[in-house]
């Protein structure tokens, strides 16, 4: 249970990170669509921010989905060895 | 909870390292561009690699101070896992260095003592399942390991540093001093040393768990 608390504090963490990546993406853009007088928008607003500084974001996900699949199952085995541990107790 | 804050820890560090790791500003490098980022994951597993095998050699004094189970089986975990924290190493080594360097394996110096620093731990592991009695495997294998640590710390810091090398912080220069220009990324490799640390003694925590209770099973029956 307590190693189940871990994986939601890291899954907390990984959408808190998300999120701040993405109000920091979005900030520039809102200043850039108040304050612009004349030329109208070329750019149509997309999901961009994974495809923003070449795609540098993509790398970040996939290389926390492989830290959290690994981290995920190290977790599940400490559970598991914990239960044994019990059990070997009683 | 109280007992595996540090696995959170380890967690929290390592998301950091993979996050800041990718996204924060790093000083531009002729030859190095973005690969200086592999401070944060190649340079990490040797810092990692010494500080597991130190834990190693000091359960192996441990071990023949007081020769317990406990003693033996965690210094053996360790030292496998430093083992498996050097090939990483070596091998994200050899990686880094295609395409800076040149070459897979350009005979640094550095390279070829941490090559025969890893042989010299592989030959750890070859002694060790050669017993077949308990306490003889334990406590040989304890005094090895003593030995082969007192052989790595020359091959990887000393000797290099006699010589020219390619690796930053050999030749005569004091380490680090390349990158000293910017704290920046300094703020990301010490987390990240802790973070890949704190994993490597976490899956000690749990292999060496499940070793003393597979042991304690052989006992009973």
């Amino acid at each position: 249970m307590k190693l189940f608390r871990i994986l939601a504090v890291w899954c907390f963490i990984l959408f808190a990170a998300a999120g701040i990546q993405q109000a920091q993406a979005q900030q520039p853009e809102m200043r850039d669509v108040e304050f612009s007088s004349a030329p109208p928008q070329q750019e149509i607003e997309m999901a961009d921010t994974l495809r923003q500084d070449g795609k540098i974001y993509v790398v970040v996900v996939v290389l926390l989905t492989v830290l959290g699949g690994m981290i995920a199952y190290l977790v599940t085995l400490d559970r598991k060895v914990s239960r044994l541990e019990k059990q070997m107790r009683d | 909870m109280k007992k595996n804050w540090w696995k959170i820890l380890a967690v929290v560090l390592l998301v950091f390292t993979v996050v800041a790791g990718m996204l924060s500003e790093v000083p531009r490098l002729a030859i190095l561009n973005e690969t200086i980022r592999n401070l944060y994951f190649h340079v990490p597993m040797w810092f990692g690699m010494i500080l597991i095998l130190l834990i190693s050699v000091i359960y192996s004094i441990k071990y023949l101070r007081n020769p317990t189970i406990k003693n033996d089986v965690i210094a053996y975990e360790s030292a496998k896992v430093g083992i498996l924290f050097g090939v990483l190493g070596i091998v994200t080594g050899m990686e880094w260095a295609k395409f800076t360097w040149g070459e897979y394996w350009s005979n640094d110096p550095k390279q070829n003592g941490a090559a025969v620093g890893l042989l010299i731990y592989f030959a750890y592991l070859v002694l060790r399942s050669s017993f077949n009695e308990q306490q003889q495997r334990a406590r040989i294998s304890a005094v090895y390991n003593i030995f082969a640590f007192a052989a790595l710390i020359p091959l990887l810091f000393i000797l290099p540093r006699l010589t020219d090398s390619l690796h930053p912080g050999n030749g005569g220069n004091p380490g680090f001093n390349a990158y000293d220009l910017d704290s920046r990324l300094r703020m990301v490799f010490y987390p990240a040393v802790l973070g890949w640390t704190l994993l490597g003694i976490w899956i000690i925590n749990v292999k060496s768990r499940l070793e003393l209770i597979r042991q304690r099973l052989y006992e009973t029956v």
